[in-house]
């Protein structure tokens, strides 16, 4: 992708954005609802075409000519509720470029593989919706293709398919698959991926690797909890090389001064008062998230914003008009 | 455009709408039961009727000259030989109605014969009351008569009628003035038929005293006033033909266009509906990972076509059964039923674009209703149309009308159906405007449908659905 954008009348969905994915790796988009991940993913599939920029999937030109070498599962997943499992899955399956012949053992093998032996014949609507999600996602890989796109795949599931689902995309991804996932929950990236795109009000703020994130993003921040509690928090600012603290949750998130050592600091914490607990802030991708998009300040805009993240987890509709 | 993925496309939308019990049943099985039933129903009115009427009919004869006669004609022996007669006109009147063969008429002369042994009529003990009698003493008799309560039917002591002839309604008083006429008094409730029976008869026996009176000879004035008229032919460049009756020329057409009609409109419900559904299904995007929006819209409208043409062809077919039954293959026009086709295609593309269109640009049925309103008007006028059309399929209305699309195929059809047929120049012409009209109503369709898809929330208007042509 160079340079793509992507606006809907006044609205501009995507703005800019450069993006090169190689082959064989996990890709996660992460961002907040309305961040413009399902734009872009749509547009890599070809389903919305950029207003601007460049873009190749595959080798080619667009995945108009590579669709049957994709898989994609998209956010707004849909069934046919009267089909039965097996046509449905059949039927997709010939609409991607598969032969009749072996689709039907195709199927009932990615259908056990998914945990679903026995549904198909019963018909779409008689499955729960995390039963409709991996029938969806058996639709989306049954013709094996090189390409996996999948947009928000975990939502709605419970932690054990939550499982399931992550160790399938992994298979996929061993055997030289491309998968790119997205999502708003950023610590389901963190689990999955081996790289991270971020997007952020239709712009891309970050491109990486999670090792080089994390590296990169070090908050140079302790958790300490004084065996005074809270109430020490002014005690805590006092001491030399911290420059601010923030009660979180029961005890002290505290920033240290640009130049200080985490190791020297937390030696003169612990010296300074009994410590229950003094460890480093490892980031998270959220942090990570908040401190792009604040610029590194604290306080109520971080605060906001992390509520937003976290109200990001109900589905809401990736408005489009 | 991936031909396969097409046909993928349009294989599961046949499938979906056409294989199913509700289609089947729908389309194929009622109407095959309705037309079953027919005959049952027809059979079951008749045999509903009321009892007929029995009672005392006085007659009151200031003239003292009708009486005599009136007593003649409603006489039971005189009535039935007059209900005989009657059914033997009706049965010469069915036969002529409808076109059928002779074996038809055969068997409409069985029925007619076994329903007039059920059918029974009204039975008069006839009283002559006397000239001098008292008009309001029959009157309070009858009163007393209803207020008693006693029944009306089967009684021959009941009093159905009083008639009140005049003095003069034979005679003239003098010849400045006319003839006089007559009274009748009813009980309530009387079969329809009965009183007729009572009014004909007095009417024909005053008639009948008139004419002796005169002395004409009454036969001689029936057989006056009767002119022959042998069944109308029309020479043709084939030669002599029979004269399509007003039946044939108005059925054949406008059974054509409504056919035509409906075939069109079935398919394009369809349309609507599963567009409708799978874009509320949110399946769409999954089926656009597979395929493009164009490959999507063209497999659904020729899924839904091959569903409008199995209706068309059913229909068809029970059709030309029907009058192979009725021994009437000459009114079979092979020209018509092929041009019935071509119109079908090309109707059904303007009709299934429409409806793609909005079925694609909104997000629910009840959405849809709003931009529907429109295209359901449009299909409507061919029925406005089709008395001005048959009764002068070459009139400037029928040949402006026949060149509009999208209601051209329509009026086409019963212009080319019509006893009166345009030249083939036309046909060709509309044809080719058509197919015309049929390539910007997909063009048209398909810029909303690529845009519409995967759109979600308000739904649009019209000024919205022509922006969005505009942006694909």
């Amino acid at each position: 992708m160079q340079g793509v954008r992507k606006t809907f009348g006044p609205k501009v969905a995507v703005e800019g954005i450069d993006l090169s994915i190689p082959e064989g790796s996990i890709y996660g988009f992460i961002g907040p609802n309305g961040a413009g991940k399902t734009t872009t993913i749509r547009m890599i599939m070809s389903i919305l075409f950029p207003d601007r920029g460049e873009l190749s999937v595959l080798g080619k030109k667009s995945a108009v000519e590579s669709k049957d070498r994709i898989g994609y599962l998209p956010e707004e997943r849909g069934i046919y509720k009267k089909m039965k499992v097996g046509s449905f899955l059949t039927h997709m399956g010939r609409l991607k470029g598969l032969d009749r012949a072996g689709l039907k053992p195709r199927v009932m093998e990615w259908l056990e593989r998914v945990d679903l032996p026995d549904v198909y014949k019963k018909k779409c609507e008689e499955l729960s919706k995390g039963m409709q999600q991996k029938v969806q996602f058996v639709a989306s890989v049954l013709h094996d293709p090189d390409l996996i796109i999948l947009d928000e795949p975990f939502s709605g599931l419970d932690p054990v398919n939550m499982r399931l689902l992550r160790s399938l995309i992994d298979d996929e991804n061993k055997r030289g698959k491309t998968v790119i996932f997205s999502t708003h929950v950023m610590y389901q990236a963190e689990q999955n991926c081996d790289h991270v795109v971020m997007i952020h009000q239709g712009r891309k703020v970050l491109d990486d690797t999670l090792e080089d994130i994390r590296r990169r993003f070090d908050p140079r921040a302790l958790h300490v909890d004084p065996i005074g509690g809270v109430a020490q928090a002014d005690a805590v600012g006092q001491i030399p090389g911290v420059a601010h603290v923030t009660p979180v949750e029961g005890s002290l998130e505290v920033v240290l001064d640009e130049g200080i050592d985490p190791q020297q600091a937390m030696q003169s914490l612990l010296g300074a008062m009994p410590m229950n607990r003094v460890e480093i802030k490892r980031p998270t991708l959220e942090d990570v998230f908040i401190e792009i998009v604040t610029g590194g300040k604290r306080g109520a805009d971080a605060a906001q914003l992390r509520a937003e993240l976290l109200a990001g987890n109900t589905d809401d509709e990736e408005g489009e008009s | 455009m991936n031909f396969s993925k097409i046909t993928r496309v349009a294989g599961r939308e046949f499938a979906s709408t056409a294989m199913t019990k509700g289609f089947i049943i729908g389309a194929l099985v009622l109407p095959a039961v309705l037309a079953a039933i027919m005959p049952l129903v027809i059979l079951l009115t008749m045999s509903a009727q009321p009892p007929a009427d029995t009672g005392t009919v006085y007659i009151l004869d200031r003239s003292a000259d009708v009486s005599e006669t009136l007593q003649e004609r409603l006489a039971p022996d005189a009535v039935e030989a007059r209900w005989k007669e009657r059914f033997d006109d009706v049965k010469e009147f069915a036969k002529n109605a409808i076109p059928m063969g002779d074996d038809q008429k055969d068997q409409i002369d069985q029925r007619i014969d076994q329903a007039s042994k059920t059918i029974r009529f009204p039975e008069f003990r006839v009283i002559p009351a006397g000239t001098d009698a008292s008009i309001e003493e029959l009157k309070s008799e009858m009163q007393d008569q209803v207020a008693s309560g006693a029944k009306g039917k089967g009684d021959i002591n009941t009093i159905l009628a009083i008639i009140d002839i005049d003095v003069d309604s034979t005679r003239k008083a003098n010849e400045e003035e006319g003839y006089g006429g007559f009274q009748v008094f009813l009980r309530p409730k009387l079969n329809d038929e009965t009183v007729s029976e009572i009014k004909d008869g007095v009417r024909w026996s005053i008639r009948q005293r008139r004419y002796e009176n005169a002395g004409i000879d009454r036969s001689q004035v029936l057989e006056i006033s009767d002119v022959d008229e042998r069944a109308s032919q029309e020479i043709t460049e084939e030669g002599e033909k029979k004269a399509s009756t007003g039946i044939t020329t108005f059925i054949i057409p406008v059974v054509s266009m409504i056919l035509l009609l409906i075939a069109s409109m079935t398919g394009g419900q369809y349309l609507l509906t599963t567009t409708i559904e799978e874009k509320s299904n949110r399946v769409v995007e999954v089926l656009l990972s597979a395929c493009s929006p164009m490959e999507l819209m063209t497999g659904k409208i020729i899924g839904q076509m091959c569903v409008g043409l199995s209706l068309l062809i059913v229909y068809s077919w029970l059709g030309i059964f029907a009058l192979f039954f009725m021994e009437r293959m000459d009114l079979i026009d092979w020209t018509t039923i092929v041009l019935i086709f071509v119109f079908f295609i090309l109707a059904y593309f303007m009709f299934a674009s429409l409806m793609a269109a909005i079925g694609s640009a909104v997000n629910d049925m009840r959405e849809a209703q709003s931009l529907m309103t429109p295209v359901i008007m449009l299909m409507m006028l061919p029925y406005f149309f089709f008395t001005p059309v048959i009764r002068a399929p070459n009139s400037m209305l029928s040949t402006i009308t026949s060149f509009i699309p999208p209601i051209s195929p329509f009026i086409m059809i019963m212009r080319v159906a019509s006893n009166d047929p345009p030249p083939v120049w036309q046909t060709g012409l509309v044809i080719l405007v058509n197919s015309v009209a049929v390539v910007i109503f997909l063009w048209f369709a398909a810029k909303v449908f690529r845009v519409g898809l995967l759109m979600f929330g308000k739904p649009p208007n019209i000024r919205t659905l022509i922006k969005w042509v505009r942006m694909a």
